[in-house]
């Protein structure tokens, strides 16, 4: 018979090897998110209330095509880095370039230029997200439904693949997920080298590694 | 400077989730006895924490809020599927990561079955370390009663590692 400590400790135990997998970038981009629409919730109805109407004003001084999420909040941000551009727009899109042979070495910060030009983004290499709700079918190219409202892209012959992201056609609470193959898994995956998706930014999503299925 | 300061927040932010998600998502398991569950639950929680990490940093026992908030999360949860699907108290089926495989269905069987002060006892005392009084605290309730459910929830679980020894020992 197990005295009082030990049945504690032995049921302890059984839950040691239990650990999180959701990712800290996940927490801190959703409570972003959040705490983003809850300014512009506020401050729409606080100008409503004063002036009747909203104007949204961009650092460039000319109108915001629309309030939507982070368009007014994201100013000017011009990042130039080895992998990536990312340059804002003064229609309140974003200008992307990266180089298809260096965006393993800092998709981080990439993800981090895109947030900070306003556009809610979640980034990985050889993990692939959905959201609960989301069954997985992704369309020609990996890309998932509705991405293409909220970027756009071509690549030129040099190998720079340009992208316009619009942050103001970002449906509320969801973001961008990128997973880009990494080169085991574009051996297996065949021509696909990335895929894109919205994906909810306030509920936990599931990740893999096995590379989703795609026409 | 302000953006200094939003740097070292999240920084203080993010040390303190890598360093206490594991102890929280374990006692919020034992809290609820489904391993996705508490994995959500414990997502949301930290996510509410990043949310007001001014205050919640401040906190004098962070760890427990995180806990109870996703317990309370929990109830919310609960009370608004049960609304919308009309299902009972139904035992989910688990999506366990890989390396968890050992987690012990029969425990978590067990640990759901118990009341519900006892498991949140169990949280905080034994999963979160606090004692009698703190756990008292925590939970609005007399230190006598923690120890009471503490008493009756091993009575619990004794019979269950028992049950398991003999089925290890065999026939």
């Amino acid at each position: 018979m197990k005295d009082h400590d030990a049945v504690l400790d032995v049921m302890k135990d059984s839950l040691g090897a239990v650990t999180m997998h959701t990712p800290i970038e996940q927490i801190v981009a959703a409570g972003r998110a959040r705490r983003r629409r809850r300014r512009l919730a506020g401050g729409v109805a606080s100008a409503a209330v004063v002036a009747g109407l909203a104007v949204a004003v961009t650092s460039y001084g000319s109108p915001s095509p629309s309030p939507g999420v982070g368009a007014s909040a994201a100013g000017g941000v011009h990042i130039r880095a080895a992998a990536y551009t990312v340059d804002s727009n003064p229609d309140g899109t974003v200008r992307v370039t990266w180089d298809k042979a260096k965006y393993f070495e800092d998709h981080a910060g990439l993800q981090s230029a895109l947030r900070q030009a306003g556009f809610p983004v979640l980034i990985k290499v050889g993990e692939f997200c959905r959201g609960p709700q989301d069954d997985g079918t992704l369309g020609p190219g990996g890309v998932g439904e509705g991405v293409d409202r909220v970027m756009k892209g071509e690549r030129s012959a040099d190998g720079k693949v340009t992208f316009v992201f619009t942050p103001s056609a970002m449906p509320a609470g969801t973001q961008l997920f990128i997973g880009y193959l990494t080169p085991a898994q574009q051996a297996e995956g065949g021509r696909l080298g990335s895929v894109e998706r919205l994906v909810p930014t306030e509920v936990p999503l599931t990740c893999t590694t096995d590379v989703p299925p795609h026409s | 400077m302000l953006k200094r300061i939003g740097v070292v927040r999240q920084l203080e932010f993010e040390e303190f989730y890598r360093s206490d998600r594991d102890v929280c998502l374990r006692a919020v398991l034992a809290g609820v006895g489904d391993r996705q569950l508490a994995e959500d639950l414990v997502a949301e929680a930290f996510t509410r924490a990043w949310m007001s990490w001014p205050k919640v940093g401040r906190h004098p026992a962070p760890r427990a809020w995180i806990v109870r908030t996703a317990l309370n999360v929990r109830v919310s949860w609960w009370r608004r599927r049960r609304r919308e699907v009309g299902l009972d108290d139904a035992v989910e089926i688990e999506d366990v990561p890989a390396g968890e495989r050992e987690l012990d269905p029969t425990l978590l069987a067990v640990l759901r079955q118990l009341p519900r002060r006892q498991r949140e006892v169990i949280v905080f005392r034994v999963f979160l370390d606090l004692d009698t009084a703190a756990t008292a605290r925590v939970l609005g309730i007399a230190q006598g009663t923690v120890t009471a459910h503490l008493s009756r929830a091993v009575t619990t679980l004794r019979g269950h590692f028992v049950i398991e020894e003999n089925l290890e020992v065999g026939p």
